[in-house]
């Protein structure tokens, strides 16, 4: 048990960590430009709902992980937080508006950060894949968003708008 | 230990501040113009300083074994927020979402984009059985799994999902805060690229979705609403797209279009396999 509530804090201050970083990016995007989305108490009131319901998100994805259903057993962790999120914000209005005044780009430059850091490692590897799949990859990546792009483009005609 | 988490926390801020400060950059090509969000500086800056030249006295230190250790293991905790963030933006939309509920869907159909386009071209320019593991999909953890559990890792199809994936995970958010913009300027209206945007992984989709936002700005709310929903949409149903369709679909493919091939190209590749 203790185990148990030792991971969860330590999940939980990381992802205080995480939310600590949004507030210190959102500051520094204001000195950088004063009309750019402000820090004030409701920024603060935000913040510790993206903390409380990315907890929720863990302790969901890890009881789910116990049911026998395959489906919600592989369910990522990211997509249960993005499902309480979704289910809370739609019971209460409140959450909507304090996430609201947390600035969207200032929660994706620490989490880029990061990913740059945790990638590095990665570089070495690149001398073993061949540059022909870096070409495939090209072609993948254009594959699927144009293909969803073009299906999206034509079912949004179809359906009117 | 401590100390060393400390030193990552000042470069994390450091570098998180020259990013911002760098600010969007756009450049233009003739009639496209693609701009460079904060977050991609981040990811170059940190992947460029991490390159095994630059990694020397103290950025050794800064990106020591612990600290590029920690930052991949809790990667995804550190999302979570912005994932939390999602959730806010769908649910005041919901209504609208589900009207259009069956382009959602039907837009996942797409996703086999990967084998239609990336499989004719990887044959054409020599890949055989690498092929299969490399357009698949995405070649994230779902088609990684997969392959791993048809063919294993070490093996031709192996290493092409596996190439896939560190190419992924090194360019991908970068490639997608390209493509965004140019297909805008290719004249695709703005949700429909937004619901393209959910492809399977978070941060491409954040890529993605924040660029378009950069480039129409009064629409945050429905690009972020529409992006979440479909990337919410590809996590559920991604792994029956990928079985189903995206398999059969690619073997299909892969045997017509290697058949009207000469016949030596075969035992040829037989031979380098073994």
């Amino acid at each position: 048990m203790s185990v148990q509530l030792n991971k969860y804090f330590k999940y939980g201050l990381v992802i205080l960590l995480s939310t600590a970083l949004i507030l210190f990016t959102q500051q520094i995007k204001l000195l950088k430009d004063p009309a750019s989305t402000p820090v004030e108490w409701m920024t603060i009131m935000g913040l510790l709902t993206l903390w409380l319901f990315s907890m929720i998100g863990v302790l969901l994805s890890d009881l789910m992980k116990k049911t026998p259903i395959k489906i919600l057993q592989e369910f990522p962790m990211l997509g249960w937080v993005a499902v309480t999120s979704l289910i809370l914000c739609m019971s209460f209005d409140f959450f909507v508006t304090a996430i609201g005044h947390v600035d969207f780009l200032a929660i994706t430059t620490p989490i880029l950060t990061f990913a740059g850091i945790s990638v590095v490692d990665r570089l070495v590897d690149l001398r073993k894949t061949s540059w022909k799949v870096g070409i495939v990859a090209v072609f993948v990546f254009t594959g699927t968003y144009v293909g969803s792009a073009l299906l999206s483009e034509l079912g949004l005609i179809l359906a009117g708008k | 230990m401590k100390r060393n988490y400390v030193i990552l926390l000042v470069f994390a801020l450091i570098v998180i501040t020259a990013a911002e400060m760098i600010g969007t950059q756009s450049l233009s090509f003739g009639a496209f113009s693609v701009s460079l969000l904060p977050l991609a500086f981040a990811i170059l800056i940190t992947m460029i300083l991490g390159l095994p030249i630059a990694r020397k006295g103290f950025m050794k230190k800064i990106y020591s074994k612990v600290n590029v250790q920690f930052s991949s293991k809790y990667l995804i905790f550190i999302m979570l927020p912005l994932m939390a963030r999602y959730g806010a933006d769908v649910a005041p939309q919901l209504k609208e979402i589900l009207n259009v509920g069956w382009v959602f869907i039907a837009q996942e159909l797409g996703n086999l984009g990967t084998v239609l386009l990336g499989l004719p071209v990887a044959l054409l320019i020599g890949l055989r059985r690498e092929a299969i593991g490399a357009t698949l999909g995405l070649g994230r953890e779902g088609e990684l799994a997969y392959i791993s559990e048809k063919y294993t890792l070490e093996s031709k199809e192996g290493q092409g999902v596996l190439s896939l994936y560190i190419i992924g995970t090194l360019f991908g958010t970068i490639f997608f805060s390209l493509i965004a913009p140019i297909m805008l300027d290719v004249g695709f209206r703005v949700e429909a690229l937004a619901m393209a945007s959910g492809v399977g992984s978070a941060s491409m989709m954040t890529a993605s979705s924040a660029t378009l936002i950069e480039r129409v700005p009064e629409m945050e709310s429905t690009i972020l609403g529409y992006a979440a929903a479909s990337q919410l949409l590809t996590s559920f149903l991604g792994t029956f797209t990928m079985v189903f369709l995206a398999v059969p679909l690619q073997r299909f493919l892969y045997n017509k279009l290697t058949k009207t091939k000469k016949q030596p190209e075969v035992p040829a590749d037989v031979r380098a396999a073994e």
